[in-house]
């Protein structure tokens, strides 16, 4: 196997000096699509947040064995203010790091980049509208295409799932497939139904984490690595599943 | 006519009509900053605790402006280092340093022996009485925010809309923040003078909830919320003279009145617009 993109050994994380990640070991290689299940408030995103480089380790090391990883992050979109100011055009753009950090404004090609992957999102006739006045598909759209502007190795999706319709939803995991065979993605859910069938491999974080490698899940299993999730797909009718579906 | 022309002659109206416009620019490029970021609570706490400072420079017989100056900047950095810690909760904070600082104010005011002049024109301000040293320092700060704004509106906007993401992005958050903290402070202490402390706030406020009617586009709010400002604060200006009121509260006045008649309009225009369709 080659050397993975990002690689946690023994790290422990958290806020203050409250542990909510322990001892996690965690690979990511190039290519992987890992779906990270677990529990509300059992560190999903304290995860994400470690990854990214954006909260210290208390203990333990993370590296990059092939060097520097471009990463685009999703975050949840709950914790955005949405009545802030911003153009899709410029939201997008804030993914793009400036030439000149004296003068930081984009230059002509890295302007044409924006426009030219709004447009591939179907968001130009948006493009200068203030994020508040789209919809939950089209904020999420817009922050998606925020996190590919800079051609990620690692795409990092928090909850992408949550205020957008089920239309939406469906061309979303499209999208992601697609992406999956130029880079890899780590996508953050509670809803383990719906991500199965998507994700090749699973990861459980609660407090610690337990890695699967593959999508197939059993409650069984869950109990074994204290993951309380409920297995629940939507369709018409929700029901529970176990094993791999189509969505 | 004439009598409009004539209060032109007098040298302390020009300076009071430029005030006005360098103050309104001043705000509506801090304000947009300050109503985007959702901080009008602390930017009144940032107001009332520099009256501390005043009162101490009073006590002291130091500059006013300049007591006031180092409490506001005090505070602000203060405010935002409680914010980026998270270890305290931050309204209560703001609570506290806006009451601590008028309450220092009052003490030192109160203590400080004789008459203590012009203690009135800081609350409630007194644009009529701005002097020429003031002025240059009101342009030279306009222009150099101007210039700042001018080469880092994005990561100013970015930081300030997303600070996580910026922090992955490789700016320096802290750095762009804490330097809009110093700047809202100066910025308000500066406009102490024209309005004063219990009004400045308005300022920083209504002329651009007035633009956000028509746009939300920062870079776009900031214009068209200097052009609000000017007009309400020349058409607070003239009223004050001519109808001898404080200057203070007229500005207020005639702006939050343009912000409710355009706000009408919009009403009434979206209204229209609905039933055509």
């Amino acid at each position: 196997m080659s050397n993975p993109l990002v690689k946690l050994s023994g790290a422990s994380t958290g806020y203050f000096s409250e542990t909510v990640l322990r001892n996690v070991n965690f690979e990511i290689h190039a290519r992987d699509f890992i779906g990270i299940i677990g529990p509300n408030g059992g560190g999903k995103t304290t995860l994400v947040k470690a990854i990214l480089g954006i909260l210290p380790l208390f203990k333990g090391k993370i590296t990059f064995p092939q060097g520097k990883v471009r990463m685009g992050y999703l975050p949840q979109i709950s914790a955005i203010d949405k009545s802030f100011p911003i153009t899709v055009k410029e939201l997008v753009g804030s993914g793009l790091k400036a030439k000149n950090p004296w003068f930081p404004q984009l230059t002509r090609e890295q302007k044409k980049q924006v426009s030219n992957l709004i447009s591939e999102a179907g968001l130009s006739s948006h493009a200068y509208k203030p994020i508040g006045e789209l919809s939950g598909g089209q904020i999420q759209k817009a922050f998606l295409s925020r996190a590919l502007i800079n051609q990620p190795q690692l795409l990092i999706l928090d909850e992408p799932n949550t205020f957008v319709d089920k239309g939406f939803e469906k061309e979303l995991y499209q999208w992601l497939r697609v992406l999956n065979e130029k880079m890899a993605i780590l996508l953050v859910s509670h809803d383990i139904g719906t991500i199965t069938p998507l994700v090749k491999t699973i990861a459980c974080v609660n407090v610690d984490l337990h890695y699967h490698p593959s999508n197939q899940l059993t409650e069984d299993l869950l109990k074994v690595y204290n993951c309380p999730v409920d297995i629940i797909a939507h369709g018409p009718v929700p029901h529970r599943v176990l094993k791999q579906h189509d969505l | 006519m004439s009598e409009f022309l004539s209060i032109m002659e007098y040298a302390f109206f020009r300076n009071a009509m430029a005030a006005a416009l360098l103050t309104s620019i001043l705000a509506a490029m801090v304000g947009t900053y300050v109503v985007s970021r959702k901080i009008v609570f602390i930017s009144g706490g940032i107001t009332h605790a520099s009256f501390g400072g005043i009162g101490m420079a009073y006590f002291f017989g130091l500059n006013p402006l300049l007591g006031a100056a180092v409490f506001a900047v005090l505070s602000a950095t203060g405010i935002e280092w409680v914010s980026q810690k998270g270890k305290v909760r931050e309204d209560s904070a703001i609570a506290i340093l806006w009451s601590l600082g008028m309450a220092l104010g009052i003490i030192f005011v109160f203590m400080t022996p004789g008459y203590t002049p012009n203690l009135m024109s800081f609350l409630f301000g007194s644009i009529l009485s701005v002097g020429r040293v003031e002025l240059y320092m009101l342009l030279a700060f306009c222009l150099l925010l101007g210039i700042f704004f001018w080469l880092y509106m994005r990561p100013v906007v970015h930081t300030a809309f997303d600070p996580e993401f910026s922090k992955i992005m490789g700016l320096h958050v802290g750095f762009f923040r804490y330097t809009m903290s110093v700047i809202i402070a100066l910025a308000i202490v500066i406009s102490i003078r024209s309005v004063g402390i219990i009004l400045v706030l308005s300022l920083f406020t209504i002329p651009q909830i007035t633009a956000m009617l028509f746009t939300r586009n920062f870079a776009k709010i900031i214009p068209l919320a200097a052009l609000f400002g000017i007009i309400g604060s020349l058409l607070g200006l003239f009223s004050s003279y001519f109808f001898d009121i404080p200057s203070g509260a007229a500005i207020i006045f005639f702006l939050t009145l343009q912000f409710l008649l355009i706000k009408l309009l919009v009403v009434v225009r979206d209204y229209l617009d609905r039933n055509k369709n």
